[in-house]
């Protein structure tokens, strides 16, 4: 449905994105999920239109971006990152006049205002001015001129920015409603979002797409694997030998704490083998204290920032990590370090809360949450 | 067919959009206000002037025919506050909004757009004008020898080219930048330079003293106030018009390829 081959955009001698390619087929859901100032927006607006590629091509339903654009344009449903509205009109006034302009037949455009309204949730509010409206349902109206020509493609940039948790998670599921129907390309920079929502993901990177497949392939792709973390009191070195004789062993490390009295060790292994049991027992048998002992598959933002960060030792993660307080440190087991937003801790809260799920995976969607945005760029002056 | 649904669906949105406003009404309120003080200043002077010439014995001035010159004339200069006014948000404010991509991203062609616009915000204009000439239309009816009906539309009519020359001049101004404030503020200058460009024409010479004259929007808006339809008139102000029409149809279509 969309095909983009070898797209580059280049502003001057900058270029935006270079070289991209990816379809999307019929009835799918892709994830374009990318660092702030990746090249997201820009092959978007390639793709609705808006702005013309510097070279390589773009069709969706078969016609050429370029050389076709009104036929693409009646055929896409769009919603800029920040959604188009006209303050001073009602929704569903605005909503009649984006399907005038949208094309649709004037018979049945009370129709598909009145489906768009109802699919969006906007039935209580299409008498509202959209001024009066709060952000998420400025949001959901920005859907709802997306999908009110019913194109069988939409593009959506960034849809759940900026909104509370419970409308972020109304959104995702509107979007997952569209499937099917609609072939939707969606950016995020939210790792979660596009591993809950999505059917493949395409990760952006500098302009370039670095990695395309599954959720689940992509995590795999990179190492598959089980991780074990422990929280530990007592003498380390009593056990050490015999975790690290355990079968099917990666990687052993204890990470540096600030409570002296405990330690936490990091035990990866090849994903055949699940050896949490006799973990717990070397432990226990020694005597230490066993205060916590998660396992965690490996996360789709270790996939993103293995991807994505040239030389880790430059990622800015590490700083904000060590300048957190004792406090900060002990909680941080199920937060991320990474400080965005309140707003997305709540929200795998809320969602685990709403979908009860077994410790253990509970503990991943937390512990995957947080936008992979802010590892590489962080903002200052959201740090603790 | 399908050009002509958009431009009414543009012009529709844009109508509605003024008369939602409160911005409009403001403008509204302060233009009746403005115009209502000045037509009876000179309605007065005009009586004066009449009853002046009563006495003297002259008795040959056309007191309606001076009032309606001179009314249109204190319009036209009310018009020039008014009109970058009117014309400062036409996509500015589309801009700022980010809505000029949900148009720039619909079927819909950027000339659709900018007729759209521009009719809305003439009509919105003539809604201005019109009670003004209803209290116009009472005051003439009065007037003995009849003032002939066709000088009075001819003048407005004159009005309104000039309006519609400037609003879309405006309008390409607007589309240039996402500030209304500058938008505004550019609109007059040009607008001041059209409307005299006939002073500089005094200070030279020749064809381009001509050339000059004929520029001036003011020249000709003199011309349509006195009942005089001049074709180089009608050129003129529909050149001007397409002018800003094709200006800004080319400014949205060149913003896609600038675009940071």
């Amino acid at each position: 449905m969309i095909e983009v081959e070898h797209l580059s955009k280049t502003y001057g001698t900058t270029s935006a994105i270079d070289d991209v390619s990816f379809s999307v087929e019929q009835g799918e859901i892709l994830g374009f999920l990318g660092p702030n100032g990746a090249g997201k927006t820009t092959t978007m607006r390639i793709l609705s239109g808006y702005l013309p590629a510097s070279s390589g091509t773009a069709r969706v339903a078969g016609f050429d971006v370029h050389e076709n654009s009104m036929a693409v344009r009646q055929r896409i449903g769009y919603l800029p990152e920040v959604p188009p509205l006209y303050p001073e009109m009602t929704v569903k006034g605005f909503l009649h006049f984006v399907a005038r302009i949208k094309g649709v037949a004037a018979g049945d455009r009370a129709e598909r205002v009145q489906s768009a309204l109802t699919r969006c949730n906007l039935l209580e509010k299409q008498d509202v001015l959209i001024r009066k409206l709060s952000k998420g349902f400025r949001q959901r109206v920005g859907i709802a001129q997306a999908i009110v020509h019913d194109p069988p493609a939409i593009i959506l940039d960034e849809p759940t920015v900026g909104l509370d948790p419970r409308q972020i998670i109304d959104v995702r599921n509107l979007i997952k409603s569209l499937a099917g129907d609609h072939t939707i390309l969606l950016s995020t920079h939210i790792l979660p979002e596009a591993s809950m929502i999505c059917d493949r993901i395409a990760i952006i990177n500098k302009g370039e797409v670095v990695a395309t497949n599954t959720p689940d392939q992509l995590a795999a792709q990179l190492t598959g694997g089980l991780r074990y973390e422990l929280d530990v009191e007592g003498d380390l070195a009593t056990v050490q030998a015999n975790l690290k004789e355990l079968e099917g062993l990666r990687s052993f490390s204890i990470p540096e704490t600030a409570d002296s009295s405990r330690s936490k060790v990091v035990l990866e292994f090849a994903s055949s083998y699940d050896p949490g049991r006799e973990i717990a027992a070397i432990v226990v048998h020694a005597g230490l204290g066993l205060y916590q002992m998660r396992r965690s598959q490996v996360s789709l933002e270790d996939v993103f920032l293995q991807l994505t960060t040239e030389e880790p030792t430059e990622e800015p993660t590490a700083e904000p990590t060590e300048e957190f307080s004792e406090a900060d440190v002990e909680t941080s087991n199920l937060v991320p370090p990474a400080e965005e937003s309140a707003d997305d801790r709540t929200v795998a809260s809320a969602e685990a809360e709403q979908q009860p799920m077994p410790p253990d995976q509970q503990v991943t969607v937390d512990a995957s949450t947080g936008a992979i945005a802010d590892h590489s760029l962080p903002k200052p002056d959201n740090h603790p | 067919m399908i050009i002509l649904a958009n431009i009414l669906a543009i012009y529709r949105r844009e109508l509605q959009s003024y008369f939602s406003s409160p911005f409009a009404y403001v403008i509204a309120g302060v233009f009746w206000f403005l115009s209502g003080v000045i037509f009876l200043q000179t309605l007065q002077g005009a009586s004066l002037s009449a009853s002046l010439g009563d006495q003297a014995g002259t008795g040959s001035v056309d007191v309606p025919y001076l009032l309606l010159v001179n009314f249109l004339g204190w319009l036209a200069i009310v018009s020039l506050f008014l009109l970058p006014m009117l014309s400062m948000g036409l996509y500015s404010e589309e801009r700022k909004r980010g809505t000029l991509e949900l148009l720039a991203t619909s079927p819909v062609t950027n000339w659709a757009v900018a007729v759209g616009k521009l009719l809305g915000v003439v009509t919105f204009y003539v809604t201005l004008l019109l009670p003004v000439m209803v209290y116009e239309a009472i005051v003439l009816s009065t007037a003995e020898p009849a003032v002939q009906p066709a000088v009075m539309v001819l003048g407005h009519l004159g009005l309104v080219l000039m309006a519609t020359s400037v609003l879309s001049l405006g309008m390409f101004i607007s589309s240039l930048t996402d500030s209304t404030l500058l938008a505004a503020i550019l609109t007059f200058g040009v607008m001041l330079v059209l409307l005299l460009v006939n002073w500089v024409a005094e200070s030279v010479s020749g064809g381009l003293a001509d050339t000059l004259r004929h520029l001036s929007m003011l020249t000709h808006y003199s011309n349509f106030i006195q009942g005089i339809v001049d074709t180089s008139s009608l050129i003129l102000f529909g050149s001007y018009i397409f002018l800003g029409v094709f200006l800004t149809a080319q400014t949205i279509e060149a913003l896609r390829f600038q675009r940071s």
